[in-house]
C-alpha cells in the first residue's frame, strides 16, 4: 500500500518557505478546481433562488444606479468639467472600478466566512474560497460594467480602443485588494472589530481618490500630497483613464504601485496560510 | 511508519481557553508572532488555557476499529479533529497515511435550495471527490440514501432523517481508507441504522480502518476490536474493547456511588411524606442480603416501607436499569399481585422475585415507587436509586442480557 503520510505538527506551516508556500497554494487551487466551480455554482445561482424576477436582479441593479447618474447629470448638480467625456461618466466608471476593487477586497475579507458552514467539519485547501469569492465577485462585476458601457454608448459616450487593456489594469487592483482583504480574513476571526475600522477608513480613501473631482483640480496642498500619497489613485484613475483615453497619465508610479501591490499580495498570501491555521479552531 | 501502521499519534497535545474574549486575544498574540516569523509556544499553558488533549500516543493499523469512549468533554471528538487535520496539535504530531473519509459532517456545505442531486455533487466535492468518481457512484449514493423521488426537491423540504440519510450516504460512498465516526450511528431510523452498520462493516472487511466515537457501549462492543478510554484529555486505558468498556463502565458505576451515599445515587421524590419507601435490600437464594450476583442466579429485592397514614389498595413498582439506562425489567406488584382490597400502614416490606436474573456483567440501578389507587398517583419515587451488581463472567454474549442460549443442528 503506497498511500500518502499526511503529518500535522505545531507551527508545521511556519517552517514552510515563503516560496514553498505559494508552490503549495498554487498547487492546491489547480487541484480544487471542481471544489471552487461547485461552490460558485451554489453561492451566484442560489443567492437568486428565491426571487421571482432572479438572475434578472443583476442587471436592475446598475441599471438603478445609472438612473441616478442620470439624474444627477441632468440636474447639473456635478459641474461638468473639462474631461474627455461628460463629468458624471467620469464619475460613474470611477467609482465603479473603486467597486471592483472594493470588492476584491470583500471577496477576499470573506475567504474564511465564506467556509464557515463546514471549515470546523471538513478538511480542505481554504484557497479555494478565496478564488471561489473573487470568481463570484467578478461574475457580477461584469455584468454591471457591460450594462454601463451599454448605457455610456446609449449616451453617446464612446470610451477608447484602451477599454480592451481594461482586464490588465484590474490585476494590480485584485493583488491590493485581495492582500488586504486575506488579512482581514483572518484577523477577523480573532478581532471582529478590525473589519469594522478597516470599512470605516475605506470610507475616506475613496474621498483620497479622484473619482468625484479631478486630480489637478484639488486646491488644499494637504489633500493634495494624501492624493497623491495613494497608491489607490494610480491604480483607481489608471484602469479608468485607460478605458477614457487609452492612456495612463503616470506610468511609472502606476508600475511602481503595481509591483508593490504584487509583492503586498504575496505576503498576505503566504501571512493567510500561515495563520489562518492559528484561527480555524476560534471559529465558534 | 511501519508498514501496516495508518494512524500514528504521538504525545499529542492540545489546548483551549474557555474564554471566548481570551482565545480570541491569544489567536491575535498567536498571528502577530506568526506575521514576524517567531514560532509561539504552544507547550505551556497561558492563563484561562486547559488541555483538551494531554499527551495522546496511539497507533492504529490498517483495517482496525478503535473506539474512544470517555466522559462528555474528555477530548473525544477534538482528536477526531486533529486527525483529521482541522486544526494543528499544540505538541506531538499525528501521522495519517491514506484518505480520511470523516462522519463527522454529515451534510457538509448542503444547499437549502439545492435539490438532492445538486447537493451530491456539491457535498460530494467538498468531501475530496472528483465529479467522475461521483458520477460512477451516483446510483449508488442514491439507492443507499432511498429517499425515493425526494432526491429531486430542494434539501430544505426535507425531513431532518432525510438530509442525514443523504448526508451519510455521500460520506459513506466516498471512498475513505479511514473512517472517523463521531455518534453518527446513532441517526435515523432503525433500518437506516443496520444498512449503516452493515456499510461500516463491509467497509472494514475490504480493509478500511475506523475509529468511532460513541457513548453507546453496545456499539462500541460490536464495532471495535480496540477501545481508548480518554478522561480529561488523558488516556485513562486502552486496550482489547470488552477489558476497556468495562472498566469504563465500572468507574462510571463507581463514580455515581462515591458522589452521594453508597446505597442511593439516583433521586428521591416524596409526594407525600407520610408514605414513603425508606429502603430497599437485595437477597441472594441463601437468603443473605449482597449487591453481588452471579448472572442467572436467584434474586429478591426487599423494599422496606413507612406509612403513618394507611395506603388503600397500595401498587408498588419496580424497575432495572443498565449503566447505559436502558430499562432492562419493569414490574408493577399490581401485575401478579391484587392489593386492590388491602391497606398497608407502620413500617413493612414488600419483596419482588427474580428465579433467574439473566443479566449480562455489570453494575444495574433500580427504581422503585409506591402508589396509590392505580399505579399514575405516585406517593414515594426512587429513581434509579439503589445499585447491584451482576459478578464478571467469562460467558461471551453481546446485548443487555444474558439469556441462555443453546445451539442445535
Amino acid at each position: 500500500m503506497n498511500k500518502e503520510v499526511t503529518v500535522y505538527e505545531p507551527n508545521q506551516r511556519l517552517k514552510i518557505g515563503f516560496f514553498e508556500t505559494w508552490v503549495i497554494m498554487f498547487k492546491n487551487i489547480v487541484k480544487s478546481k471542481e471544489l471552487i466551480i461547485q461552490l460558485f455554482k451554489r453561492d451566484f445561482f442560489m443567492s437568486y433562488k428565491k426571487s421571482y424576477l432572479g438572475l434578472a436582479w443583476i442587471l436592475i441593479s446598475p441599471l438603478v444606479g445609472i438612473v441616478s447618474w442620470v439624474f444627477l447629470n441632468s440636474a447639473g448638480i456635478l459641474q461638468p468639467g473639462d474631461t474627455p467625456i461628460p463629468f458624471p461618466a467620469y464619475v460613474l466608471l470611477g467609482s465603479s472600478i473603486w467597486g471592483l476593487f472594493m470588492g476584491f477586497y470583500g471577496s477576499a475579507g470573506g475567504t474564511l466566512g465564506a467556509g464557515a458552514g463546514f471549515i470546523n467539519q471538513v478538511k480542505y485547501p481554504h484557497e479555494a474560497l478565496l478564488i471561489k469569492q473573487t470568481a463570484q465577485h467578478i461574475a457580477n462585476f461584469l455584468i454591471t460594467f457591460v450594462v454601463n458601457i451599454i448605457v455610456l454608448l446609449l449616451f453617446g459616450v464612446t470610451p477608447s480602443l484602451g477599454i480592451l487593456l481594461f482586464p490588465l489594469t484590474a490585476i494590480p487592483l485584485f493583488f491590493l485588494g485581495a492582500g488586504l482583504g486575506l488579512i482581514v480574513s483572518v484577523l477577523s476571526v480573532v478581532a471582529s472589530d478590525l473589519t469594522n475600522v478597516i470599512n470605516i477608513i475605506m470610507g475616506f480613501v475613496f474621498y483620497a481618490i479622484p473619482i468625484v473631482y479631478q486630480i489637478d483640480k484639488i486646491e488644499n496642498p494637504l489633500l493634495q500630497t494624501v492624493v497623491q500619497i495613494n497608491p489607490l489613485t494610480y491604480l483607481v484613475t489608471g484602469a479608468r483613464d485607460i478605458i477614457v483615453e487609452g492612456t495612463i497619465h503616470y506610468p511609472e508610479r502606476y508600475l511602481l504601485v503595481a509591483a508593490i501591490s504584487f509583492v503586498f499580495f504575496m505576503l498576505s498570501w503566504r501571512l493567510f496560510y500561515v495563520s489562518e491555521d492559528k484561527v480555524i479552531e476560534r471559529m465558534i | 511508519m511501519d508498514k501496516d501502521v495508518v494512524i500514528k499519534i504521538d504525545n499529542v497535545s492540545k489546548k483551549f481557553t474557555r474564554s471566548i474574549k481570551r482565545s480570541m486575544f491569544y489567536g491575535s498574540t498567536d498571528i502577530f508572532k506568526s506575521m514576524f516569523g517567531i514560532k509561539p509556544d504552544t507547550t505551556k499553558l497561558r492563563k484561562g488555557e486547559f488541555w483538551s488533549l494531554n499527551d495522546v500516543s496511539f497507533e492504529l493499523k490498517q483495517g482496525e476499529g478503535l473506539a474512544i469512549i470517555g466522559h462528555n468533554g474528555s477530548g473525544k471528538s477534538t482528536l477526531l479533529r486533529l486527525i483529521n487535520g482541522i486544526f494543528p496539535p499544540d505538541e506531538g504530531s499525528i501521522r495519517v497515511k491514506g484518505k480520511i473519509g470523516a462522519l463527522i459532517a454529515v451534510g457538509a456545505g448542503f444547499h437549502p435550495h439545492m435539490t438532492g442531486r445538486e447537493n451530491i455533487y456539491l457535498s460530494g466535492t467538498i468531501l475530496g471527490m472528483s465529479r467522475n468518481e461521483i458520477k460512477n457512484i451516483f446510483d449508488e449514493i442514491i439507492d443507499f440514501a432511498d429517499i425515493g423521488d425526494f432526491i429531486d426537491a430542494p434539501v430544505s423540504t426535507y425531513s431532518s432523517g432525510m438530509s442525514i440519510r443523504l448526508g451519510f450516504s455521500i460520506a459513506i460512498h466516498s471512498r475513505p481508507d479511514i473512517l472517523l465516526a463521531d455518534e453518527v450511528l446513532a441517526v435515523g431510523d432503525l433500518a437506516f441504522a443496520l444498512k449503516c452498520h452493515k456499510k461500516i462493516s463491509d467497509f472494514r472487511k475490504n480493509g478500511g480502518t475506523l475509529i468511532l466515537v460513541s457513548h453507546s457501549m453496545n456499539q462500541v462492543r460490536n464495532a471495535c476490536e480496540h477501545a481508548l478510554w480518554l478522561d480529561k484529555g488523558m488516556i485513562k486505558e486502552s486496550g482489547p474493547v470488552n477489558e476497556v468498556c468495562d472498566k469504563f463502565e465500572n468507574f462510571m458505576f463507581k463514580k455515581d456511588s462515591d458522589d452521594k451515599s453508597s446505597s442511593s445515587v439516583g433521586t428521591h421524590i416524596t409526594n407525600d411524606s407520610n408514605t414513603i419507601i425508606t429502603r430497599v435490600e437485595f437477597f441472594n437464594d441463601k437468603d443473605e442480603q449482597t449487591t453481588a450476583f452471579d448472572s442467572g442466579s436467584f434474586f429478591k429485592a426487599r423494599i422496606f416501607y413507612k406509612c403513618n397514614r394507611s395506603v388503600k389498595s397500595p401498587i408498588f413498582t419496580f424497575g432495572i436499569a443498565n449503566v447505559e439506562n436502558v430499562s432492562v425489567v419493569a414490574s408493577y406488584s399490581n401485575y401478579t399481585l391484587d392489593l386492590s382490597d388491602t391497606e398497608i400502614s407502620g413500617e413493612g416490606y414488600i419483596e419482588v422475585i427474580i428465579p433467574n436474573l439473566y443479566l449480562r456483567a455489570g453494575n444495574y440501578r433500580c427504581t422503585t415507587t409506591l402508589a396509590e389507587g392505580d399505579v399514575e398517583t405516585v406517593l414515594d419515587w426512587h429513581e434509579k436509586n439503589f445499585l447491584f451488581t451482576i459478578n464478571a463472567n467469562k460467558k461471551l454474549t453481546h446485548g443487555i442480557a444474558q439469556i441462555p442460549v443453546e445451539w442445535k443442528i
